[in-house]
């Protein structure tokens, strides 16, 4: 106690930051020392584990951060297997409920009616069909520069290359998508439109015309980000953002 | 508050659940067509299938009315309660 009062008050979790009113009171840890059975056993648990944390913080020579980590046992491992649980239990129970119908083999000599790639790459097959943006140029004399399909191709180029590049444009700190809202609005406008791209690859089994679907792909992933954007200003103001801040602040500053 | 968020959750996912289940095994006469929301796939239901067929019900308005309950009716409630004990204090 006669350290604290000299020190100045730290708030970093390394001190207990807590001084009994009067002497009559009881300190924090003098009421816990009282307290027997679990209640003792949770309290030595914790006490244990922040000592750890205080240990570790001390030794490190990293950044002084306002929360190291929780041990991974029990805390991490606990949390790990009641997901992995969860997980697997619905994997056993689905597959023993709702067994897949197993079809018959691909015939190898029939061309299929309808040609697509898996659904994940419905995104790529969908910017091979950005032929309408493909400029008529007036000095070629109305013909264009290159074919749909090469369009087509680097267009891939082009949106894969920025997906590259994006890491390197925002090398922020920041790690939750408040702290960034613009681009926060960017990431969402990219997962919108890899979406929307994706229904225009199959415009002709979507209930929709196809012209209204194709302009819809674009507008879409820009709609998305001014609502993001504007959502998440609207989220930096109020006591719990400057909470939610102090505790999100783990990596180190640029 | 939190806390009525998971009930209602866990209710419309355990109703969603059961509901899929039953109308998987029932109502999907095909891999390639109408997906649980098909035409009935038995032609006779036994005991059995009677008593599932109710429980697809069940589960379905489980889930419906669960979430309804925890994040709509419970709430209003209780913001009743503390407008009305506002008032009268």
């Amino acid at each position: 106690m006669s350290d604290n009062d000299t020190d100045d008050v730290r708030t970093d979790g390394s001190g207990t930051g807590i001084v009994s009113p009067d002497d009559e009171t009881p300190a924090w840890s003098e009421r816990k020392e009282r307290t027997q059975g679990l209640s003792r056993l949770t309290y030595e648990y914790f006490e244990r584990a922040r000592r750890e944390d205080q240990d570790l913080r001390q030794q490190s020579d990293y950044v002084e951060r306002d929360v190291l980590a929780f041990p991974a046992w029990p805390h991490e491992m606990m949390r790990n297997i009641a997901l992995t649980s969860f997980f697997v239990g619905m994997i056993l129970f689905v597959s023993a409920t709702l067994p897949p119908e197993m079809p018959n083999p691909a015939n190898s000599g029939v061309t299929p009616a309808i040609i697509l790639p898996d659904w994940y790459l419905y995104w790529s097959f969908g910017l091979l069909k950005l032929g309408p943006l493909n400029p008529e140029l007036s000095i070629l004399g109305g013909s264009k520069l290159m074919a749909d399909r090469t369009y087509g191709v680097l267009a891939n180029v082009v949106v894969v290359g920025f997906v590259a590049i994006v890491p390197f444009l925002n090398k922020g700190s920041a790690r939750r998508p408040v702290e960034q809202p613009f681009w926060a609005a960017v990431g969402m406008s990219g997962v919108i439109f890899s979406l929307t791209i994706a229904a225009l690859s199959i415009k002709n089994l979507v209930p929709m015309d196809s012209h209204l679907l194709f302009d819809l792909t674009f507008l879409v992933p820009i709609v998305s980000a001014t609502i993001t954007y504007a959502v998440l200003k609207t989220m930096r103001e109020g006591y719990m953002f400057d909470l939610n801040r102090r505790y999100y602040r783990l990596r180190p500053p640029k | 508050m939190a806390d009525e968020f998971m009930k209602g959750f866990a209710c419309l996912m355990v109703g969603g659940l059961g509901w899929m289940t039953i109308k998987g095994w029932y109502n999907t006469p095909s891999f390639e067509g109408a997906q649980l929301t098909g035409e009935l796939t038995i032609e006779e239901p036994t005991t059995f299938d009677q008593i599932a067929l109710f429980m697809g019900d069940a589960f379905f308005w489980f889930a419906v009315l669960g979430a309804l309950t925890f994040w709509v009716v419970l709430p209003l409630i209780s913001e009743f309660q503390t407008y009305l004990n506002e008032r009268s204090a």
